[in-house]
C-alpha cells in the first residue's frame, strides 16, 4: 500500500508540477473548445462570434508554444518527457505544436474570410478543427506507441467530420464515409502492429524499444529468426497507420476523394497539418530502431530502403495521376500525394544514413540535413500549399466553381488572386527564386548523400529529379488557363479581387518567396532542431 | 597665386561646358518644342555669352592678379640673351613670365602660367589620360575672342536660320524624282544644338594640358565641322563636302597619330606643363623635357638628351648619371614635329590638304563664319603655337614654305572665284597660309597676333556675305550682284571695314590703321628679318609680298563687283533687302573689333597680350650656322626691319587696291578682255591649279579600281565560298530536321504521350469503390511484407 500511496504521490507531483505546465499549448486550445460550447449553450452568451474565440485561443497556444521553443532553444528548461514517459517536451515536438497552432491561426481566417462554416455550425466546425490540430500536437510529440494511436485516431475522427461537413453535398458524405471506413482499416493494422511490439518488447516507450530488441534478437540474425520476422511485420503495420495519414501509395486512396468532397479550406487544413505531425511521429519511430546491435539497425535500415521505394512510387503516381484531372481540388489532391512522396525521400534518406553501414561520411551530420530538409519543406509546403487553397476557395466563393477551364482568363479580372497562384504554383514546382526551390535542393542533396549508402537511393534520386519535370505540366495548366487563354464571355466575374482576399494571399505568399530569397536564417534553426533531435536520441 | 589658378580653371571650365549643357538640352529640341519655335537658340546664346563672360572675368582677374605685367613695355627683349641663362623665372612650362622679368624683378616671382588636372580618365602603366588645363595669356585671349565671336554668330544665325522655323521646310537645292523640292520639317534646333557642341570642342581644344586631349577635341571639332557642312544633307554637293572634309583631315591626323605615338615612347607624357604630383614631386612635361629651363635645344651626334632632373633652382637639368637620361633622336624629333604639324595642315587647309575648305562653304554661312574662318580651321595655327617649343629649325623650315606656298596658291584661285563664299574661302585659306608662314619663320607672336586679327575681320567678312547671300535669296554668284550698296548699306559699310582691314591698308606715314595691317606688318617684318639671315630662302618674304597685293585685289574685287557697279541682274535686284537688326547689330559689334582690335600694333594690348605666352627662346632668335641649319631672327632683328617690310607691304596693299578699282571700280579695262586674252592662265586658276583632279586622278580613281575590285572579289570568291558553305549547311540541316522529327521528336512525344496515357490509366485505379479500397488495404500490406521478406538480407 505504501509504496502505491507514494507513487500516486509521485504521479500526481509530477503531472501538476511539471507535466500540466508542459502540456500548456493543447490545455488552452481544449480550454477554447469547452468555452465555444459553453457559449453556445448559455443564453446570452451565444452572440459572442465563435470564430473569434477560436482565433484567440490559438494565438494563445501559438504563443505559449512560442515561449516554450524559446526556452527549449536557450537550454532553459531542458528536454524531457512528461506525463510518466507518455509524451515528449523537445525542440521537434515543441516546433511541430507551434508550427500547427500557427496554421491553425491562418485556417481560421481563411475561414472568417469565405465564411464556410455558417453561424450556426461555426462552434462546430472550429470544435472539431481545434480537436483535429490537438491530436496532431499529441503526434508530433508522442513518446509511446499508446500515444501515437490515440494522436492518429485524435486527429482522424474530427477529420472524418470535417471532409463532411458540408452537410447536404452527396459528394462530401460520400467522401467522408470513405474516409471514415478507409481510416478504420488503416487503424486497425496499425493498432495489430502496436500490439505485436508491444507483446514482443514488453514496453510501449518509443526511447527503450531498440534496447528491448536488441536483448530478445541476438546480434547478427536475419530474415530467418522468427522474432526479426516478427518485428518487421509489426513495424511495417505502424508505418502502414501513419502512411494512411501521410496518403502514401499504395494507402493513398481516401485522399483524392476526400478532398475533392471536403471544402477547399478543409482540404487545405488536411493537406498540410496532418502532414506535419505524421511526419514528426514517423522521424521519431523510424529512429527508435536506432541501436547498438546489427540485427535492429538493419531492421531501421529496411525500412528506410523501403520507404524510399515508396516514396518513389508515390511522388511519381501522385504526379501522373495528377495530369488527367479537371477539378483544381483533385489535381491539387494528387500534387500532395506527390509532395508527401517528396518529404518521405527525406526520412528515407534519413533512415539510411542513419542505420546504414559507415561509408566514411558524416553521416550524423548528412542526417541531420535530412530532418532540416523535411523541416524546410514542410514550412515552406505550409504557405504554397494553404495559399493554393486558399486562392481555390476565393475564386469559388465568387465563381462557384472547382473547375481549371472555368479559370480562363482570370487574369484579367483578380490580378493579385492569380499573381498568388504563380508565386504558389513556381514554387510548388520548385523554380527559382521560391522557397519550394530550397526545399527540394536540400532534400535531394541529402538523398544524393545517401545513395553513399546503398544505390536503391540512386533510383530514388532520379524518381525525384524526373517528378520535379512531370509535375511542371499539370501545374502550368493552372497558369495557362489563367494568363493565357481569354475569359469567355457569360462567365461570371470575379468582383472582389485585393480585398479581403487578396491581402491574405499575399500575406501567405510573401513568405514563400521570403524562404527563397533567404533561406539561411531558418535552415540555422532548422538545423539545430536537427542537432537537438539526433543528440537526444544518442547518436 | 595658386588660388588665382584654380579660380581661372573654374571659369574657364564654366565656359566650357555650358554649351554642352546647352547641347544635351538642345539636341531634345525635336521632342520639347515645336518646330518653329526658338527656344533652342536662346538657350544655345546663353549658353555661350555667359562663356563670354566668364572668359572676360577670367582674363580680368588674370590681368589684375598679375598687376597686369603681360602689357608692359617688351623693349627689354634685348637683354634677355644676356638674362635667360641666368633668370630662374624663365621656364616655358611652370614659370611663364620670361621676356620682361629680367629688369621688372619683382614680377619674377608672379606666376603667369597654371596648369593642373581637371580628372584622370584612365592610367595605364606610367601613361596617363586626364583632363588637363592650361591657362596662360593666350589661352584666354584665345577664349574670350572664341566666345566673342561665337557669340555675334549664334546671334546673327537667329535671323540666317529663321527659315528653318518651318515644319515644312523646302529646299530649293534639291529635286526628288518626280521634280518637285524636296520637302522636310525644319531643323532649326539641330543647327543650334551642333553650334553648341562645337563651341564645347573648340573651347575644351583651347583648354586642353596636353597634347592628347588637344587630339580628343581636334576629333570633336572635326566632327562637328562634319556635321555642320552636311546640314543640308539631302543636297549632293554638301554630303560630298562633308565627306570630303572628313577624310581629308583623316589624312592629316594620321601624321598626328604618328607623332603622338612618338612623343609618348619617347618622352612618356603627353603633358605640355610640368606636373606636381600629390607627393610634392615634380613630372617635367613635354616642353622642360626638350628646352630645360634655359630654352636651349641642343643635340649632339643626332641625339637629344632630355632634361629630366631638377636642380637646387628648380631648373631642368640632363640628369648627371647616364644610366637615367631619356633621349631622343633628333630626326625622331623632326618627325614627331612634323607629325603633329602634318594634323595643323589638315584641320587649317594647308598646302597639300587645302582641297576641302572651299567645299566646306555648302555648309550655312554661319557657320562658315565660325567653324571655318575664325576658330577651327585656326586651331591647327593655334596648336602650332602651343607646341612650338617642341619644332627644331627644320620643322619650322617646313613650316614656313608649306604656309608660304599656301597663302600664295590660295589668293591666285581667289582673284578668279566668283561665289562670294568660295572667294572668302580661298582668302581663308591664304590668311591661313600667312599665320603658318609667320610660325615658321620664327614670328610666333606675329602669326598668332594674324590669327586673332584675321578671326575678327573673317567672320565679319563671312557674316557680311552672309547677309548678301540672304538678301539675295541665296544667291552665292557674284556676278548676278552688283550695285548692292543702295539697298543694304550697312552690309556693304561693314564689309568694306573688313575688306579694308584684310587688305592691310594704313595712312601712310602714320599707325592710323586697321587690324589687319598690323598684324601682316608684323609678319612681313618678320620675314624680311628672316631672310637677311638666311639669304637663300628670299622667297619667304617675296612671295608673301606680292600674296599681300594680290590680297588687296581679290578682297576689293569682291567688294567692288558686289557692291558697286550697276546691277547685273535687274530681277534678282529688285527683290534685294537689308537684313534685319538681329542680323546687323553683329555685323556693326564685329566691325569695331574687326577694325580696331590690334590698336597700337606692336606696341599695343593684344600683341603684348599675346606675345607675353611667347616661348621663351623665341626672342633671342637662333643662330643656325653652327648646327649646319637655318637661323631665326631675334626681336631686334625683326624691329630692325620693321618699318622697311611695312612699307614694302602697304605699297604692294595698294597697288592691289588700285588695279581693283580701275578694273572693277571703274570698269577702265573689261575682265571679260583679260580672261580671253589668257584663257590658259584663267582656266588654270578656276580648276584651282589642278589640285582636284589631280587627287582625283592619284587617289580618288585608284581607290574606287580598288573598291571595284574588292567588291568583284567579295562576290565572286567570298562570297562564291559563303553560298557553298551555306548550301551544304541547308542540307545538313534538311537531314537535321528530319532526324529531330522523326527521331527526336518522336521519341519526345512517344514519352509525353505514353506518360500522358499512364496518368489516365492511372485514373482507373481510383475506382471510388470503398470495398476495393479496403481489400487494398489487406493487399498492400501482405504485399510489401512479402517484399520485405524477399529482399532482407539472410542473416
Amino acid at each position: 500500500m505504501n509504496d502505491i500511496g507514494s507513487l500516486v504521490v509521485r504521479l500526481l507531483d509530477e503531472t501538476t508540477k511539471t507535466s500540466v505546465g508542459l502540456f500548456a499549448p493543447e490545455l488552452v486550445l481544449s480550454g477554447t473548445i469547452v468555452l465555444m460550447l459553453a457559449f453556445r449553450v448559455l443564453p446570452g452568451l451565444n452572440r459572442i462570434p465563435t470564430q473569434w474565440v477560436a482565433l484567440l485561443g490559438a494565438f494563445g497556444s501559438f504563443a505559449l508554444a512560442l515561449c516554450q521553443f524559446d526556452r527549449l532553444v536557450t537550454g532553459e528548461i531542458p528536454p524531457t518527457s512528461f506525463f510518466t514517459g507518455m509524451l515528449m517536451f523537445d525542440q521537434l515536438g515543441t516546433f511541430f505544436r507551434m508550427f500547427l497552432s500557427l496554421f491553425l491561426i491562418l485556417t481560421i481566417t481563411l475561414t472568417v474570410l469565405t465564411g464556410i462554416p455558417d453561424r450556426d455550425d461555426a462552434a462546430d466546425f472550429y470544435t472539431l478543427l481545434i480537436g483535429s490540430t490537438i491530436g496532431m500536437m499529441i503526434m508530433a510529440s508522442a513518446n509511446h506507441l499508446l500515444m501515437m494511436f490515440m494522436g492518429v485516431e485524435m486527429t482522424s475522427v474530427p477529420s472524418y467530420a470535417m471532409v463532411g461537413f458540408l452537410k447536404g453535398r452527396k459528394k462530401s458524405s460520400e467522401a467522408a464515409l470513405k474516409y471514415v471506413v478507409y481510416g478504420a482499416g488503416a487503424a486497425g493494422v496499425m493498432l495489430y502492429g502496436i500490439s505485436l511490439l508491444a507483446g514482443l518488447t514488453g514496453t510501449g516507450s518509443m526511447p527503450d524499444m531498440a534496447q528491448r530488441l536488441g536483448m530478445i534478437v541476438s546480434q547478427n540474425a536475419g530474415i530467418g529468426d522468427a522474432t526479426v520476422r516478427t518485428i518487421l511485420l509489426a513495424g511495417l503495420m505502424v508505418l502502414v497507420g501513419l502512411a494512411f495519414k501521410l496518403s502514401i501509395f499504395p494507402f493513398h486512396f481516401w485522399c483524392p476523394d476526400a478532398f475533392e468532397g471536403a471544402a477547399a479550406e478543409v482540404a487545405g487544413f488536411l493537406s498540410v497539418a496532418s502532414k506535419a505531425g505524421a511526419f514528426a511521429l514517423l522521424v521519431r519511430f523510424g529512429l527508435s530502431f536506432t541501436s547498438t546491435s546489427a540485427a535492429v539497425s538493419e531492421v531501421g535500415f529496411s525500412f528506410g530502403i523501403g520507404l524510399g521505394v515508396l516514396a518513389a512510387a508515390t511522388a511519381t503516381f501522385g504526379n501522373l495521376s495528377a495530369y488527367g484531372q479537371t477539378n483544381i481540388k483533385r489535381m491539387l489532391a494528387y500534387s500532395t500525394i506527390a509532395h508527401a512522396g517528396y518529404m518521405l525521400m527525406a526520412v528515407s534518406a534519413l533512415l539510411v544514413l542513419a542505420h546504414g553501414k559507415q561509408v566514411g561520411l558524416d553521416t550524423q551530420g548528412e542526417a541531420r540535413r535530412c530532418i532540416e530538409g523535411l523541416i524546410y519543406y514542410l514550412f515552406v509546403y505550409l504557405f504554397m500549399n494553404l495559399g493554393a487553397f486558399a486562392i481555390v476557395s476565393l475564386i469559388r466563393n465568387q465563381i462557384f466553381s472547382e473547375e481549371i477551364e472555368d479559370y480562363n482568363g482570370l487574369a484579367t479580372q483578380c490580378p493579385v488572386l492569380c499573381f498568388g497562384m504563380l508565386l504558389c504554383v513556381f514554387s510548388l514546382v520548385g523554380l527559382p527564386p521560391m522557397g519550394g526551390f530550397w526545399a527540394k535542393l536540400v532534400i535531394f542533396s541529402a538523398v544524393f548523400k545517401a545513395t553513399a549508402v546503398h544505390w536503391v537511393m540512386w533510383g530514388v534520386l532520379g524518381a525525384g529529379a524526373i517528378n520535379t519535370v512531370f509535375s511542371l505540366f499539370y501545374y502550368i495548366r493552372i497558369l495557362k488557363a489563367m494568363y493565357i487563354k481569354s475569359r469567355p464571355a457569360g462567365a461570371r466575374s470575379v468582383r472582389y479581387d485585393l480585398f479581403p482576399g487578396g491581402v491574405f494571399v499575399l500575406l501567405i505568399c510573401l513568405p514563400i518567396l521570403g524562404l527563397g530569397i533567404l533561406p539561411q536564417g531558418f535552415t540555422d534553426k532548422f538545423h539545430n532542431i536537427a542537432d537537438a533531435l539526433l543528440t537526444q536520441i544518442g547518436r | 597665386m595658386e588660388h588665382l589658378g584654380e579660380k581661372l580653371a573654374a571659369l574657364l571650365a564654366i565656359a566650357w561646358l555650358l554649351p554642352l549643357l546647352g547641347f544635351t538640352i538642345e539636341v531634345f529640341g525635336g521632342y520639347w518644342g515645336a518646330r518653329n519655335c526658338k527656344k533652342a537658340a536662346y538657350i544655345a546664346i546663353g549658353c555661350i555669352a555667359a562663356g563670354f563672360v566668364c572668359s572676360s572675368t577670367a582674363l580680368y582677374l588674370w590681368g589684375s592678379e598679375t598687376g597686369w605685367v603681360a602689357l608692359e613695355s617688351a623693349s627689354h627683349g634685348g637683354h634677355d640673351e644676356h638674362s635667360s641663362a641666368t633668370d630662374d623665372a624663365h621656364t616655358a612650362g611652370d614659370h611663364g613670365g620670361h621676356d620682361h622679368a629680367a629688369t621688372v624683378v619683382e614680377h619674377h616671382h608672379k606666376q603667369t602660367v597654371f596648369s593642373g588636372c581637371f580628372y584622370r580618365l584612365a592610367k595605364f602603366g606610367s601613361l596617363n589620360l586626364s583632363l588637363d588645363w592650361y591657362i596662360d595669356s593666350l589661352t584666354l585671349t584665345m577664349f574670350v575672342m572664341v566666345t566673342l565671336i561665337a557669340t555675334c554668330i549664334h546671334i546673327f544665325a537667329v535671323g540666317y536660320m529663321h527659315e528653318e522655323l518651318t515644319d515644312d521646310y523646302v529646299d530649293h537645292q534639291v529635286h526628288t524624282h518626280d521634280g518637285c523640292h524636296f520637302h522636310r520639317p525644319g531643323r532649326f534646333y539641330r543647327f543650334f544644338s551642333y553650334l553648341s557642341l562645337f563651341c564645347f570642342a573648340m573651347l575644351g581644344l583651347v583648354l586642353a594640358g596636353n597634347i592628347f586631349q588637344v587630339f580628343i577635341f581636334w576629333e570633336l571639332v572635326g566632327i562637328c565641322s562634319y556635321l555642320l557642312i552636311g546640314f543640308y544633307v539631302e543636297r549632293h554637293s554638301a554630303s560630298t563636302a562633308a565627306n570630303k572634309a572628313f577624310i581629308v583631315n583623316r589624312v592629316g591626323d594620321f601624321g598626328f597619330i604618328i607623332g603622338l605615338m612618338i612623343l609618348w615612347t619617347s618622352f612618356g607624357t603627353f603633358s605640355f606643363a610640368d606636373q606636381h604630383a600629390a607627393d610634392g614631386k615634380v613630372q617635367p612635361g613635354l616642353f622642360s623635357m626638350v628646352r630645360g629651363s634655359d630654352g636651349k635645344l641642343e643635340a649632339t651626334d643626332g641625339i637629344v638628351v632630355l632634361k629630366t632632373q631638377q636642380d637646387e633652382h628648380g631648373h631642368w637639368q640632363v640628369p648627371p648619371d647616364s644610366s637615367q637620361r631619356k633621349t631622343i633622336a633628333y630626326t625622331l624629333l623632326i618627325v614627331a614635329g612634323l607629325g603633329v604639324f602634318c594634323g595643323c595642315v589638315g584641320k587649317s587647309a594647308q598646302f597639300p590638304l587645302q582641297t576641302w575648305l572651299p567645299d566646306a562653304m555648302e555648309g550655312p554661312t554661319p557657320v562658315s563664319a565660325l567653324v571655318h574662318s575664325a576658330t577651327m580651321v585656326a586651331a591647327g595655327v593655334y596648336l602650332a603655337g602651343r607646341f612650338y617649343p617642341m619644332f627644331t629649325p627644320e620643322v619650322l623650315l617646313t613650316i614656313a614654305y608649306i604656309g608660304c606656298i599656301t597663302a600664295f596658291v590660295a589668293a591666285t584661285i581667289a582673284i578668279v572665284a566668283t561665289d562670294i563664299k568660295k572667294v572668302l574661302a580661298y582668302s581663308t585659306i591664304s590668311q591661313l597660309g600667312y599665320m603658318m608662314l609667320a610660325l615658321g619663320v620664327g614670328g610666333w607672336g606675329a602669326g598668332l597676333f594674324h590669327l586673332i586679327t584675321h578671326a575678327f575681320f573673317k567672320s565679319l567678312m563671312f557674316l557680311c556675305s552672309g547677309s548678301v547671300i540672304a538678301g539675295c535669296h541665296h544667291e552665292q554668284e557674284m556676278p548676278k550682284m552688283g550695285g548692292l550698296l543702295r539697298k543694304m548699306p550697312i552690309t556693304a559699310l561693314t564689309m568694306l571695314i573688313g575688306v579694308v582691314a584684310i587688305a592691310g591698308l594704313a595712312i601712310p606715314g602714320t599707325s592710323i590703321a586697321l587690324s589687319g595691317y598690323h598684324s601682316k606688318d608684323a609678319i612681313l617684318a618678320t620675314a624680311l628679318a628672316y631672310t637677311k639671315l638666311n639669304s637663300v630662302h628670299f622667297l619667304l618674304f617675296l612671295i608673301p609680298l606680292l600674296t599681300a597685293g594680290i590680297t588687296a585685289f581679290y578682297m576689293f574685287r569682291l567688294w567692288f563687283y558686289t557692291f558697286l557697279g550697276k546691277p547685273r541682274d535687274q530681277h534678282l535686284h529688285e527683290h534685294v533687302h537689308e537684313s534685319p537688326l538681329v542680323m546687323t547689330v553683329p555685323l556693326l559689334v564685329l566691325s569695331v573689333f574687326a577694325a580696331g582690335c590690334a590698336i597700337g600694333g606692336e606696341e599695343g594690348v593684344l600683341f603684348r597680350m599675346l606675345t607675353h605666352s611667347q616661348p621663351g627662346h623665341v626672342a633671342q632668335g637662333f643662330n643656325g650656322l653652327a648646327a649646319q641649319t637655318v637661323s631665326l631672327p631675334s626681336h631686334d632683328a625683326i624691329h630692325k626691319v620693321h618699318s622697311t617690310a611695312g612699307s614694302a607691304a602697304l605699297l604692294a596693299a595698294f597697288c592691289g587696291m588700285t588695279i581693283a578699282y580701275l578694273v572693277y571700280g571703274l570698269g577702265l579695262v573689261n575682265p571679260e578682255e583679260i580672261k580671253k586674252q589668257a584663257r590658259a592662265v584663267h582656266a588654270f586658276l578656276a580648276n584651282k591649279w589642278g589640285f582636284d583632279d589631280l587627287y582625283d586622278t592619284l587617289f580618288v580613281k585608284p581607290a574606287h579600281v580598288v573598291a571595284k575590285f574588292a567588291a568583284a572579289f567579295d562576290k565572286l570568291v567570298f562570297d562564291e565560298i559563303l553560298h557553298t558553305v551555306v548550301r551544304f549547311a541547308v542540307v545538313i540541316s534538311k537531314w537535321d530536321r528530319k532526324f529531330d522529327e522523326g527521331v527526336i521528336d518522336g521519341f519526345v512525344n512517344l514519352v509525353g504521350n505514353s506518360t500522358y496515357s499512364l496518368g489516365i490509366g492511372l485514373r482507373g485505379v481510383q475506382t471510388g469503390r470503398i470495398r476495393q479500397y479496403v481489400t487494398f488495404i489487406a493487399v498492400s500490406v501482405v504485399t510489401l511484407f512479402v517484399l520485405l521478406f524477399a529482399f532482407y538480407p539472410k542473416g
